[in-house]
């Protein structure tokens, strides 16, 4: 076996694919580690103005007042950017980068709210008159460049083999089929594999001179487990080049079999396939959603109208009031929830739909394994859910340690007026975890790792009963 | 002669496997996409005319006019089916008010009811044709000269009287015929789907338009199959062949746009010319608040107060939004009170005077910084976009690309044509503010003797291009594609005519 792998190996290197192959990958992956090296410090010095200027405005109500911090809350929370956003870009361009926790509803010109948590709606990027393209991230370059490289190094495995009468020949020697074709498979994989880790590794080489983007142990496993599952997608196209070849007696017929094959699972099913399904779960359209709002407040208002409003103070006014703003605000929360709910749900639906194509699972895997792309903006989601409760938790707890206050949240008249030491104030820290994505995508590495067997079987079965 | 050797090559293509594999894909894929396109479109129309319904109740329920911002919405392109260009990423609801000049950079976005959708990327037909049938153009060529080569019977036809030249042109024709099949026949699909779907009115200059898609889609195969025709001319093996052939493609459709664009990524921090600009823009701002302090200082009426202390049912506001990427800043003011408190008898000719004051000079001072903001946003935003676009252009697929955009009307210029037409409306907006003698009366910040009477308002319509500005603008692409096909095919013939057999 390892004879036929060596003998395909040396086929392969002299070959003109392998040449360009080669150029091809090296010039992507440098291209991509260049773009990495001048994009992610602009992201992080984004990033961390952001938390400065965060840090600087809840400071600066903590130093007022309690009750200021009650009422504007902790402001803008931002997303932290993964020091692996080369591996996948994820749609963060689709995606917003921030969660509003701030911004409380303004009554009248002396009379204000408390905040409330609330997720952007709009596509952020909504005055860019650029051109675009896809972006050249690993997910690009493993999803569509080295598949369409595996399916050029096996369409005529078999088939050219038999067309200029070697296979004959090889077999007429007292080996098994199945040694054949897994020394083709492994001679195949081997080949195209040198090309690539040689590319990755010069990408990770220009990424690591950069002495700012330090990449940390946690990093390079993730890197790892990305190679890993480019092999395992790799082997699927090999795998499914191997069956065709097998099937068909012209390799210029199999190329087109297998060209075909990939531009249907590759190019058309993620996207056709998303956009037709996902119309099949409900959404909140926009009209719906300022229907439910106005309909919400508008019964909130008849409730409380006499008792807010009143130019008095006394505490029944007072109590009324806080009452009705932590309302008001429970009741905007549920309401935006609903709809991000909602909105969650039909792109998981159609996301999940998607995965009987492998660019869609490989492509959601290296998200997930990068901490990009929903799945991760879904964590910065709830990180942001958590500490919006820890807030509250924190001004409720503060308030009644005083023992002036009148404990009515929201209200100036009711609450510690005294200032409050900003260090002991929460501070939101957006985090990411590889255990949980681990948990989430296990099913899809599975589905890959099952794919590629099916392949594999289906060309051993075709190969034992094929004559030559 | 030259009708035998076009028959023998027709003949010797149509009865191929791969033939009925890129019609049967090319039928699939189009009609399967035609179908999610043309729903989407609906929903982008349904959306549409619901926001238009909304925004004229919204405009006809203020009771003053001052409080008067009308919005006005982008109606979304039919021809987007063919290339959605920037038709549904840029902003399609934008408002007007006699402060601001709207560029499309204040534009909002009505029709996002998911946002998360949009990660899942919807393609066009020209798309599918960008990808699939240059790919299948190749198919058909690689192995036309080596394939022949190798069986040797290209010695055979040379043995006879036939000129290269002939067999270059009868190969050549017989295989666009070809691919004609699949790109004709699918396109003949969609426009039955396009036809027999109610919500689509195709007008008779729609039709010439698509008509000047479908031949650049054909320019553009052309170009494909020469490129493929050449490599095939110059490897004396067809495995060579096909191998370079793919990489080739794969170079051009996948590879080359992403570099080029990646390679000049701009950057976001503003340049020296746009703070210029945005510092001059903000001095003729400054420079009308001086003379708005002035007058209000000098006035009859005691203090230096806007709203000269009346009160009501409403709100008053004033401040100076900015935003320095997109050299945004203006004077934000609106003073509207539906029932006042008192009748303030002697205050209300005085607010009547400056509104008479403030409002034409706020319009002369937008139309000021709108000239200086024009420029730069043009220097600063527009060029670099521009500049991509002429670098993807080096690629077929670039100039295909933007041939076809510029039919459907979906390109950058296209969607400017509707930011054009809504500047003229806010004209026209103003003109009528002007007729109702607006400014001066106390209509304009108080509903106490009568609302604002918006009956007569005209209401915005946008007429798209006509289809000889569609032309123009498509043309240079398309004369490049030409000259491209040109070009190959002298490049083939001569090598074709030089090389051994």
């Amino acid at each position: 076996m390892w004879h036929i792998a060596k003998r395909e190996l040396y086929d392969n290197l002299n070959s003109l694919r392998f040449a360009l192959t080669t150029v091809l990958l090296l010039a992507l992956m440098l291209t991509n580690a260049i773009v990495h090296l001048r994009e992610h410090p602009k992201r992080v010095q984004k990033y961390n103005d952001a938390v400065t200027g965060y840090e600087n405005r809840l400071a600066s109500y903590a130093n007022e007042s309690l009750y200021l911090l009650a009422q504007q809350g902790p402001g803008d929370l931002h997303k932290k950017p993964s020091p692996l956003h080369f591996c996948a870009e994820g749609g963060d361009a689709f995606l917003s980068g921030t969660v509003n926790a701030g911004d409380p509803f303004m009554y009248s010109a002396d009379m204000t709210g408390v905040w409330k948590l609330s997720y952007p709606a709009v596509t952020p990027n909504l005055e860019n008159v650029r051109p675009d393209a896809i972006k050249l991230d690993w997910g690009f370059i493993i999803g569509y460049v080295l598949s369409l490289v595996a399916l050029l190094f096996t369409f005529d495995a078999i088939s050219g083999e038999r067309e200029r009468g070697t296979l004959r020949l090889m077999l007429a020697n007292s080996i098994p089929r199945h040694t054949v074709l897994i020394g083709k498979f492994l001679g195949a994989l081997i080949s195209v594999s040198i090309p690539f880790t040689l590319s990755v590794l010069i990408n990770l080489l220009v990424i690591s001179t950069d002495s700012d983007l330090h990449l940390n142990a946690e990093a390079w496993e993730r890197l790892g487990i990305i190679f890993c599952i480019a092999l395992l997608y790799m082997s699927l196209f090999l795998a499914l080049g191997l069956l065709v070849s097998t099937r068909v007696r012209q390799s210029a017929v199999s190329l087109v079999i297998l060209l075909l094959v990939w531009v249907t699972l590759v190019v058309f099913m993620p996207n056709t396939l998303a956009s037709m399904t996902g119309e099949f779960s409900p959404s909140m359209l926009s009209g719906e959603f300022w229907k439910r709002y106005r309909q919400l407040h508008q019964e909130l208002d008849e409730k409380y109208e006499d008792r807010v409003w009143s130019d008095n103070s006394d505490i029944k006014t007072l109590t009324a009031r806080s009452e009705y703003f932590s309302l008001h605000v429970v009741l905007d929360e549920r309401l935006n929830e609903d709809r991000l709910n909602l909105q969650i749900n039909q792109f998981r639906h159609a996301r999940s739909i998607i995965r009987v194509s492998p660019v869609a699972i490989v492509q959601h895997l290296l998200e997930s394994f990068a901490g990009t792309g929903f799945e991760r903006h879904l964590q910065f989601i709830e990180n942001t859910q958590r500490y919006a409760r820890h807030f509250r938790e924190f001004v409720v707890d503060t308030d009644r340690k005083d023992p002036k206050s009148r404990h009515l949240i929201g209200i100036r008249e009711g609450m510690a007026e005294k200032p409050v030491s900003p260090a002991s104030v929460p501070k939101f820290e957006d985090t990411l975890s590889l255990s949980k994505d681990f948990n989430t995508r296990a099913m899809e590495l599975l589905l890959l790792t099952l794919f590629v067997m099916v392949l594999l079987s289906g060309a051993y079965l075709a190969f034992v009963r094929v004559e030559v | 002669m030259m009708m035998t050797l076009i028959r023998r090559e027709l003949l010797n293509n149509l009865m191929t496997f791969r033939f009925a594999a890129v019609l049967l894909i090319t039928l699939l894929l189009v009609v399967a996409n035609t179908g999610v396109l043309i729903k989407d479109y609906e929903q982008r129309l349904e959306s549409y005319n619901a926001s238009v319904k909304t925004h004229y109740r919204e405009i006809q329920e203020k009771e003053t006019y001052s409080a008067g911002e009308v919005e006005v919405d982008r109606p979304p392109n039919p021809l987007s089916i063919f290339n959605v260009g920037l038709d549904k990423r840029l902003g399609n609801e934008i408002w007007i008010s006699h402060n601001n000049v709207p560029t499309l950079w204040e534009a909002r976005m009505n029709a996002s009811d998911n946002p998360y959708l949009n990660i899942l990327s919807s393609i066009d037909i020209v798309f599918i044709f960008e990808v699939v049938l240059s790919l299948m153009a190749l198919l058909f060529a690689y192995d036309a000269l080596a394939g022949e080569r190798e069986h040797g019977t290209l010695r055979l036809v040379l043995t006879h009287s036939v000129r290269r030249g002939h067999i270059l042109l009868a190969k050549y024709i017989s295989a666009m015929l070809c691919l004609l099949v699949p790109l004709l026949l699918s396109l003949l699909l969609a426009m039955v789907l396009l036809t027999t779907t109610v919500s689509i009115s195709l007008s008779a200059d729609d039709f010439l338009r698509i008509g000047g898609i479908v031949l650049t889609s054909i320019a553009y195969l052309s170009v494909f199959y020469l490129i493929g025709l050449l490599i095939s001319a110059v490897t004396q093996r067809t495995g060579t062949a096909l191998m370079l052939a793919m990489f080739v493609w794969g170079a051009l459709v996948l590879v080359y746009p992403n570099l080029i664009l990646a390679a000049i990524r701009s950057s976001d921090i503003p340049q020296a010319k746009a703070v210029s600009a945005f510092n001059q823009i903000k001095q003729v701002w400054d420079e009308f608040d001086r003379e708005r302090k002035q007058y209000l200082a000098t006035d009859a009426f005691p203090g230096e107060d806007p709203t000269f202390n009346i009160n009501g049912m409403g709100f008053f506001y004033e401040h100076f939004p900015e935003e320095p990427r997109t050299l945004l800043y203006l004077y934000n003011s609106m003073m509207t009170f539906g029932k006042l408190d008192e009748k303030f008898e002697r205050e209300i000719p005085h607010a009547q005077n400056y509104f008479q004051f403030l409002i034409p000079s706020t319009i002369k001072t937008a139309e000021r910084a709108w000239l200086i903001r024009k420029q730069a946003l043009e220097d600063t935003l527009v060029r670099k976009a521009n500049m991509k676009r002429v670098l993807l252009k080096f690629s077929p697929v670039g100039m295909y690309d933007a041939a076809t955009q510029a039919w459907a009307g979906t390109d950058l210029r296209g969607v400017r044509d509707f930011f054009d037409a809504v500047r003229q409306y806010r004209l026209t907006f103003i003109d009528y503010l002007d007729s109702k003698n607006a400014f001066a009366s106390q209509k304009w910040f108080t509903a106490d003797a009568g609302a604002a009477d918006w009956r007569a308002l005209p209401t915005f319509s946008f007429k798209r291009s006509s289809i000889e500005i569609n032309a123009k603008r498509a043309l240079p692409d398309m004369f490049l594609l030409l000259t491209m096909n040109l070009l190959l095919f002298t490049i083939i013939f001569l090598v074709f005519i030089r090389s051994e057999v």
